[in-house]
């Protein structure tokens, strides 16, 4: 999963940045809403954190511009200041989800993997596609043979984000965009190898190759 | 104080209706004294005429010549009368029939006049002549009826009064006309500050004239200051929250993250500390940004602000499923701060979301006051527990930031606001209920259409 965090704060965006990718998540950081708002534009991302108290352009701006531009990017909005009419103002203007400062991380994450969950219609709870069963928290599968596999970084943002889209052909760039972030050595190539890796745990005809276009994944 | 209107329309009233007396008094004195000098005036040359027909012969008995005299004096009570007095004689008019015409001494050369009555109740103006003729002083009384000229003033008066009371209702209606007229920017600014009082304008408009534009702009410039004001203390409240919970985020996530490391009580006292200062920042902040009873700002809006304020609610428990009933009538107002109202009714409904299972309901009715009560169908509370919860500071729920801290600020806020807040268990739906009454000011009621009040 591919997320965008627009934070100012360097030393919250340092401990933040960590224990998102410790939870499977692919983050690129924006440190001001000009950034922010290009960023989201790209359409390369499954979820924002948007902080409202951005340098440059607002937060409430930013989330105002995405979705006047048509973005229905799911966005957690963060703020410092609480006030009730700070997250009326940011639930008119399309936040899915609000979260005053401090927070703990375990409880943003909770928020992340809900409103992922929500925005690809998978009901709440772990995220189970026919027998398959992924426990986000400690990152492992349980296949159909009752068997539990614990799954590396990479292969658990792979069979996320395979299990949120299930039947939809998945182009290697795009697996690619969801599964790394911007600093991270894209090589297309890599993906099928982790395909490869994936199809021995759960079996092979679970992921159908398709020439020239991509891999689906069946929910049958 | 009496309105300006009446005292205006008072004092306007009661000088025309001075001046209206003096001048009857003026013009039933003027046209008493025209005719009287007329009526004299001619009974005067009646005297001479007489004295032209008077004769003497030569033992100085007096003869009237009847044909130089017009007919009046021989017809009976005609009310043209005289009396020809000599030293030896009496000769009066054949119009006095058997009356008598008293008469007073007069010395040659003098004449007075005066009122007596006559026959067939006539009032008399009476004057009397001192003459010489041939070598004999007479006195030559002649006397008109004044019955008739008097009814004549008398109607003339009648007419003149009411003429002048017309013109007085006139006048007075014309000067209410020109009062309502001239006072009307000043009812217009009226209604303008009802509509500021309930926050449909931030402004007054400022197109009055020059006698009201110095307070119109004062006020506005009051307005806007305060507006200012409020905003720049928001602004800069906001700022320090956001500087304050800046490090407050990181030394909890320090402390979280290095839970293992830290000895445990050190971590639970930091911890500890750290929630306690965010909700001391949060509750005292929000202390501070209430705007309490002013007039500036944007008001809160039943049927716009609180179905987003549900909305937002319904986004963030969207893990529950949570029928909200509101209990609204329709169309009334809130002379509420909007962003005051949005933290109370937030907090409360928060509390509400929180611990109800299935069903949370709202009911608003603005009487003398504005009653809000919150109930919800959860676990209730303890009645004893209750009692304490709006104190300062007392927490029910220490890690969870239960009732505790959404309770707290809203009592902050009715209590900024004179209100009273009350907690108990819901009768219909079972779970916890607050009551809320704020004092509201009764001007904010009126409805809109009472112009030219």
């Amino acid at each position: 999963m591919r997320l965008l965090l627009a934070e100012d704060d360097a030393d919250l965006v340092a401990t933040l940045k960590k224990d998102l990718e410790a939870a499977g998540y692919a983050v690129d950081t924006a440190d001001n809403g000009i950034d922010a708002e290009y960023l989201g534009d790209e359409g390369i991302y499954d979820i924002a954190v948007l902080d409202l108290g951005l340098p440059g352009r607002n937060g409430i701006d930013v989330l105002k511009h995405w979705r006047a531009s048509g973005s229905t990017l799911p966005v957690i909005v963060l703020t410092a200041r609480n006030a009730w009419h700070e997250r009326v103002e940011g639930f008119k203007v399309g936040a899915d989800d609000y979260l005053g400062k401090p927070f703990h991380v375990e409880e943003l994450l909770v928020r992340l993997t809900a409103l992922l969950h929500r925005s690809s219609q998978q009901p709440g709870g772990t995220l189970r596609v026919c027998d398959l069963v992924l426990d986000e928290e400690r990152q492992s599968l349980t296949t159909t043979d009752g068997r539990i596999h614990n799954l590396t970084g990479t292969e658990f943002r792979l069979m996320r984000y395979m299990l949120l889209h299930p039947g939809k052909i998945l182009s290697k760039s795009e697996l690619t965009d969801h599964i790394y972030d911007l600093d991270s050595d894209k090589d297309s190539n890599v993906i099928e190898v982790y395909i490869r890796r994936l199809r021995q745990l759960i079996g092979s005809d679970r992921i159908e190759t398709r020439r020239g276009q991509g891999y689906v994944f069946k929910d049958f | 104080m009496r309105s300006l209107q009446s005292r205006l329309g008072y004092g306007l009233t009661l000088s025309l209706i001075a001046v209206f007396t003096v001048l009857w008094f003026l013009v039933s004195f003027s046209i008493q004294y025209l005719a009287e000098e007329y009526v004299t005036s001619r009974l005067r040359h009646d005297a001479e005429m007489l004295l032209g027909a008077i004769q003497f012969d030569k033992a100085g008995n007096i003869s009237v010549d009847e044909s130089r005299l017009g007919p009046v004096y021989s017809k009976p009570f005609s009310g043209h009368y005289y009396l020809i007095t000599s030293a030896k004689q009496v000769v009066s008019s054949r119009s006095l029939w058997d009356q008598q015409l008293a008469s007073t001494p007069v010395k040659t050369g003098e004449q007075n006049s005066r009122y007596m009555g006559g026959p067939n109740d006539q009032l008399l103006l009476v004057i009397n002549n001192g003459f010489v003729k041939q070598g004999n002083a007479l006195s030559v009384t002649v006397a008109e009826d004044f019955n008739p000229v008097s009814q004549s003033i008398r109607q003339f008066k009648n007419r003149f009064a009411i003429t002048a009371i017309i013109m007085l209702l006139l006048l007075v209606m014309l000067q209410v006309f020109i009062l309502r007229h001239g006072l009307k920017s000043i009812s217009r600014i009226r209604t303008e500050l009802q509509s500021l009082q309930r926050g449909d304008a931030d402004q007054l408009n400022a197109n009055t004239p020059i006698e009201l534009s110095p307070l119109v702009n004062e006020i506005n410039h009051l307005l806007s200051v305060m507006e200012q004001r409020l905003r720049r203390s928001r602004d800069a409240l906001g700022d320090l929250a956001h500087a304050i919970k800046r490090p407050l985020t990181i030394l909890q996530q320090l402390t979280n993250k290095n839970q293992s490391t830290l000895p445990a009580d050190l971590h639970e006292g930091l911890a500890k500390q750290v929630s306690e200062i965010n909700q001391l920042t949060d509750r005292m902040l929000k202390r501070a940004r209430l705007a309490g009873q002013s007039h500036s700002g944007a008001r809160f809006s039943f049927s716009q602000d609180l179905p987003e304020l549900i909305e937002t609610l319904d986004s963030m428990y969207s893990n529950k499923s949570i029928t909200v009933q509101v209990n609204l009538t329709e169309g009334i107002r809130c002379p509420i701060d909007r962003e005051d109202m949005l933290e109370l009714l937030g907090n409360l409904l928060d509390n509400a979301y929180k611990w109800a299972r299935n069903s949370v309901s709202i009911t608003i009715n603005v009487n003398a006051t504005l009653d809000i009560c919150i109930e919800d169908d959860g676990p209730g509370t303890d009645i004893n527990q209750l009692q304490q919860l709006d104190k300062r500071g007392v927490r029910l729920d220490e890690t969870k930031q239960g009732y505790g801290l959404g309770l707290g600020i809203a009592s902050d806020m009715v209590r900024e606001y004179s209100g009273t807040l009350s907690f108990g268990t819901s009768n219909t739906l079972g779970g916890f209920r607050v009551d809320i009454a704020l004092p509201v000011e009764e001007d904010v009621f009126i409805p809109v259409d009472t112009e030219g009040s």
